[in-house]
């Protein structure tokens, strides 16, 4: 196994380039477990802690930038992720347990697209758009699109995620993250990510995502639709709850039944929202 | 073929010039290139904490650490966290409280609650339970361990 | 056994929290475990599991592998000597001969320069296989037409490891008069030691002798030095262990783990060589629990006497019969639990299935029997509209009653630990359910718990030194409980010398005296009653040489604290350990020393009183007693269980060192809380599914009470030191019913089957719901 540290964006895409079967590092919490467990052997690992502008957070007036090598224990300390981007630090906090938050970083956790852990699923309740370079340049891809299934993701050969962009959304929004898991430690057997915005009792905006439940976070548009202009009375929760569960293609495993995780994710989903609004009115 | 990495290890404030494969994990080059053997191998995929190091003050775990990526980085083991004979505050206060039973887990949760103690002073029972998040203890319960931390915080 | 002097130590060492003599180096880091050892030469040994659950091994090509550079053996069963080792029943060689009985079963080993080179090595072994037809259940197993796993070994049933049948009283007569009736089918999980430090054994043979040292994590080096030996055929003067710290063990350390495979790659290569296994590897290889269904049937009068009890038990003992066979002895000695029940049916088996071996783990098959019928018990004093304490107390055995099969209690405690954890859990108050957070329903449950402390052989040898001070030797091993500093308090307290001038040695075959096993909550007990009974002899020999020289008669002689021997009511005469010493040594007597044996008396079953099969006599069995409260939250919505606050009740006789005692036992309600809450294997089609701490999660921290009481009786009796009983296995062995229970209180729900997860706990409550209950 060969292995560099990259100074820059550029000779990082540089060494991407030229070894087929290189594989970035950001914080290693999965990558070197798996190593360790034989399940993969990179011919060439590219470290991408030495790139400055990774561990960038560069506020905007529309919201803020979080360079990819960010560790989940910054991005849930970072204050300026208030209102809606609340929901992606609410979801690095609670992430696994505190030695991985130190290590393992949000870049890393976009890339391995692994459906079981946090970030996707805030992520993509928060709109964010992931910045990634490549050797034709640079581009904007939302969250959401660039998880196409579980551990795949629409990065091409040679690309690497540099930053995340999380818009600050509405006014008045709050974000959230609730999970469920079997022991704090563990995965989620299912988590919910999402964004409200009330006006009074009513629901203005709601962006819905369900994570554990499928290969990539879930997200119905109907679902959402179907809470806004309510007052998120039980039946409308239960509707809502029902149009995910009925998208949403769980799998059975050690954290619980595809059956179990259907019956949750409503159930969270009414826990999550008032939770929210909790939030909303302080 | 893997390519050899030389590099400085600065562990516990002394340099040690290595040369390492890129595969190797912290944890292993630790202890059996360093004969560091205080830092204890117990699942190797970042579930038990037993291998927990500091890195620059924070706890990481060194088992899903590659060595090669600590170059000017300050580590600290359990063997660093002794001044001469004598031993930390943790470390007197979990023998004192009778928190430690196999031992296994003991270098873990010594340096996790270093690092919290030098973040936090006096925390409450319930931020050394979050802090010891990631360090399993199969013998004592947890009781006795965060009993002990707590006690050097003066608060309840 | 009642009739053993209680002699009262001397000073105040006995009942100190002592710190432990090794918890400085462990906090430190210096403490040394197996893996921690390396030697020049050593080779790194792996193991190659099987890929099947069942099959037939038509061949081995391990050409390729032992071509690998850096490969220096390759072992396959064809290389060992034919022999099968078990620890009731001989059926299991070192690698898989013939036959795979699960998936993970070592099929071969490979020794070499590194670890990495050695698991290379392992994907280059060619083995064909045929499959054969499984059998995962334990009930199905017994069917007819199961597939089968060993040759059969007499009549019955081939895939039964063993049958145990014992009946009391009139039981098919007795339900009759009952006026309230329970019945369930109970299930609980082959739950996994997760000991922290994975086994690992360093093997060296001399080159000029042959002769085999072993360096091991182990509960036992006797058993370790024995099982090897006939393992390999070898005497076992030619094997010599030594045991490092033991970093947790918890009963899966009792019986050999890689030792004598470890010790075949030493001398197959000539080099030594260390084994420690990967966390995967460890938990596909080694041991867990017995997985357990009870169906189970109990009734009593409306006035609170229970009557009747029917059990049927399936112990399943995986590919191997380990200690099954003596698990399920347990199992079905504890079927009527601490109870008076005059009509008792217990049919116990223990079955061959396609999967991990099942072996000792702390509790030792009354952790399952305990789930049943602790919960049973208190379904019983709801039916019957009784506090469920009432009831336990109207039926608890007392001092002088029979055990089944007919043994006596000799110190009934069992009243005076429900009792006092009556009292101390506010009980009554808390049964009336404070009001839960949102979302959460609170409740408070309970559970009697009665074990066994003691089995099988122990020996000690006490030595004055030259100068006074004190050398204690017995072979047990400390597996990190403090057995080491409790026991070295208990000669201290015998003897009267402070623990500064007392050496107690670590085991080493070739110089300690025996000792069976750290296990079965014995080591205080019994290896403390033959420090005390070899203290006793160095005692009268101190003061048969301190008479001649005080000119007294040895009845006027005292022990003092301090190390001397003085003259009763005269505090200015006395004389030094080290006078004494140095006169026995130079002048009359010779050396000061004494050695102390002893094997637990195995109880046998009255056959008059009782109808019994398959078990005739029971090798353990002084009673101790507890009772467990545990107070809950459950989660309306995701059924997740929380346990707030749990007290634990332990009549312990007499305390040797009160924070090792506690600590024992918050640790031993923690592993009770994961067997209740989390903690299982899981398999499909034979594979596990949760081989690592990330699928299989112990709880953390966060998952624990916020306190854990434990509350020690002293209740002295029977013959260990200064009347101490054993508490280690106790501290488990009613969590999970107490848990369940007070689930059971704040939502109605019965909980069966355990763990009791979010998932198991919610369909309950829905259940619930569409029956119109609570």
């Amino acid at each position: 196994m060969r292995y560099a540290e990259p100074e820059t964006v550029e000779e990082g895409l540089a060494l991407l380039a030229a070894h087929d079967d290189a594989r970035c590092l950001a914080g290693g919490a999965s990558l070197v477990a798996m190593m360790n467990a034989g399940r993969v052997a990179p011919g060439m690992l590219v470290s991408l802690h030495r790139i400055p502008e990774l561990s960038d957070i560069t506020e905007t007036g529309d919201g803020l930038w979080l360079g990819a090598m960010c560790t989940h224990r910054g991005v849930a300390a970072e204050p300026r992720l208030r209102g809606a981007m609340a929901v992606v630090r609410s979801a690095a906090g609670q992430l696994a347990h505190p030695a991985i938050r130190n290590m393992a970083t949000l870049g890393g956790s976009v890339c391995l697209a692994d459906p079981h852990t946090e970030l996707p699923a805030a992520l993509v309740a928060a709109s964010a758009r992931a910045e990634v370079a490549g050797p034709g340049g640079r581009r904007l891809v939302p969250v959401e699109s660039l998880l196409v299934d579980g551990f795949r993701t629409s990065l091409q050969r040679g690309e690497l995620v540099t930053r995340v962009f999380i818009p600050r959304g509405t006014d008045g929004a709050v974000g959230h993250h609730l999970r469920f898991s079997r022991v704090s430690s563990d995965y989620p057997t299912v988590s919910l990510s999402l964004v409200l915005v009330m006006d009074g009792d009513t629901c203005r905006q709601a962006r819905v995502v369900v994570g554990a439940s499928g290969p990539v976070p879930l997200h119905v548009d109907a679902a959402d639709q179907r809470l806004v202009g309510t007052r998120l009375e039980e039946a409308d929760v239960a509707e809502a709850g029902r149009l995910l569960v009925r998208a949403a293609t769980p799998l059975d495993d050690v954290r619980g039944s595809a059956e179990y995780r259907r019956m949750l994710i409503p159930r969270l989903l009414g826990r999550a929202l008032s939770q929210a609004r909790e939030h909303a009115h302080v | 073929m893997s390519d050899k990495v030389s590099l400085s290890l600065c562990l516990n404030g002394a340099e040690h010039a290595l040369t390492v494969a890129p595969e190797r994990t912290l944890l292993d080059v630790l202890r059996e290139d360093v004969r560091a053997t205080g830092t204890r191998r117990g699942c190797d995929e970042g579930n038990c904490g037993a291998c927990t190091v500091l890195v620059d003050g924070v706890p990481v775990l060194s088992c899903l650490t590659l060595a090669v990526r600590m170059r000017g980085r300050a580590i600290t083991t359990v063997e660093g966290v002794q001044t001469g004979a004598e031993l930390h505050p943790v470390q007197r206060a979990l023998v004192r409280h009778g928190a430690v039973q196999c031992g296994f887990c003991m270098s873990g949760i010594v340096l996790t609650a270093k690092a919290l103690l030098e973040r936090n002073p006096s925390p409450t029972a319930e931020e050394v339970r979050q802090a010891l998040g990631s360090n399993v203890c199969r013998c004592s319960g947890y009781a006795r361990v965060v009993e002990a931390i707590v006690s050097l915080g003066g608060r309840p | 056994m009642s009739s053993h002097p209680k002699p009262e130590p001397v000073g105040d060492v006995v009942g100190a929290s002592v710190p432990k003599p090794d918890a400085r180096e462990k906090v430190t880091g210096r403490a040394v475990y197996t893996d921690d050892l390396r030697v020049p030469g050593m080779l790194h040994g792996v193991l190659l599991g099987s890929p099947h659950a069942h099959a037939r091994i038509l061949s081995y090509d391990t050409s390729l592998a032992k071509a690998l550079p850096g490969v220096r053996a390759v072992l396959t069963a064809e290389d060992l000597p034919p022999v099968d080792i078990g620890a009731v029943i001989k059926d299991q060689p070192l690698l898989a001969r013939g036959k795979v009985r699960y998936v993970g079963e070592p099929v071969a080993a490979v020794a070499a320069v590194d670890p990495t080179t050695a698991r290379r090595a392992l994907e280059l072994i060619r083995v064909q296989y045929e499959v054969l037809p499984p059998v995962f259940d334990a009930e199905a197993a017994l069917r007819p037409d199961a597939p089968v796993l060993h040759a059969p070994r007499g009549p019955g049933h081939p895939n039964a490891a063993s049958h145990i049948r014992l009946i009391e009283g009139e039981p098919d007569g007795a339900w009759a008069k009952c006026d309230v009736i329970i019945e369930d089918v109970y299930e609980t999980p082959a739950q996994q030691h997760i000991y922290l430090e994975p086994c690992s054994t360093l093997a060296e043979v001399d080159p000029d002798t042959g002769r085999i040292t072993l360096h091991t994590s182990t509960q036992t080096a006797f058993r370790v030095q024995a099982i090897t030996a006939e393992a390999l055929a070898v005497p076992m003067s030619r094997i010599r262990v030594l045991v490092p710290r033991v970093g947790g063990a918890f009963g899966g350390k009792v019986e050999s783990t890689n030792q004598p495979i470890t010790a075949a790659l030493a001398l197959a290569t000539g080099a030594p060589v260390k084994m420690t296994f990967s966390r995967t590897d460890d938990m596909t290889m080694m041991r867990s629990r017995h997985g357990a269904r009870i169906h189970m049937r109990t009734g009593a009068t409306r006035d609170g006497r229970i009557l009747a009890r029917q059990v049927r038990i399936y112990f399943d003992t995986g590919a191997y019969a380990d200690d099954g066979p003596f698990v399920a002895n347990i199992g079905s000695y504890f079927a009527r639990g601490p109870y008076r029940i005059p009509h008792v049916d217990v049919e116990c088996w223990c079955v061959y299935t396609n999967k991990l071996r099942a072996g000792a783990f702390r509790g030792f098959g009354n952790p399952q029997i305990h789930f049943a019928s602790e919960v049973q018990v208190d379904r019983l004093a709801e039916a019957l509209g009784m506090d469920p304490i009432e009831l336990r107390l109207r039926n608890a055995l007392e001092t002088g009653e029979k055990w089944l099969g007919g043994a006596p209690v000799e110190s009934g405690t069992l009243h005076a630990c429900l009792e006092r954890a009556r009292e101390v859990s506010d009980w009554q108050r808390r049964r009336q359910r404070a009001p839960p957070a949102p979302g959460k329903r609170r409740g408070i449950g309970m559970a009697a718990v009665a074990h066994v402390s003691g089995l099988l052989g122990s020996s000690a040898t006490v030595r004055i030194n030259e100068d006074g001070s004190v050398n204690v030797s017995t072979g047990a091993v400390d597996t990190g409980q403090g057995s080491d500093t409790a026991l070295a308090q208990v000669a201290a307290g015998a003897l009267g010398v402070p623990l500064s001038q007392l050496h107690f040695s670590r085991p080493d075959t070739d110089t300690s005296p025996y000792d069976w096993c750290t296990g079965g909550t014995r080591t205080t007990f019994t290896v403390g009653h033959v420090i005390t009974q070899a203290c006793e002899q160095v005692r009268e020999q101190l003061f048969e040489h301190a008479s001649a020289m005080l000119q007294r008669p040895v009845q006027q002689l005292e022990l003092r604290p301090g190390g001397h021997v003085g003259v009763r009511g005269e505090p200015g005469t006395s004389v030094s350990f080290g006078a004494i010493s140095g006169y026995a040594l130079y002048v009359a007597g010779g050396p000061i020393l004494a050695s102390a044996r002893w094997l637990f008396p195995a109880w046998q079953l009255d056959t008059q009183r009782t109808h019994v099969e398959g078990l005739t006599s029971m090798g353990n069995g002084f009673f101790v007693f507890a009772a467990q409260v545990a107070e809950v939250e459950v989660d309306e919505l995701t059924g997740h269980v929380e346990v707030l606050e749990a007290w634990s009740v332990h009549d312990v006789g007499r305390v040797i060192n009160p924070a090792a005692a506690e600590g024992q036992i918050q640790g031993g309600f923690v592993q009770g809380l994961g067997y209740a809450l989390t903690e299982e294997l899981l398999w499909k089609e034979g594979h596990l599914l949760n081989p690592t701490m990330g699928g299989y999660k112990v709880p953390g921290a966060l998952d624990v009470p916020r306190a854990i009481h434990s509350v020690l009786l002293e209740h002295p009796a029977g013959p260990g030191p200064f009347g101490a009983k054993g508490v280690a296995e106790v501290s488990l062995v009613g969590v999970a019913p107490a848990i369940c229970n007070a689930i059971r209180h704040a939502t109605g729900a019965n909980i069966r089957r355990i763990p009791a997860t979010g998932e198991r706990v919610l369909r309950e409550l829905l259940a619930r719901e569409t029956q119109g209950g609570h």
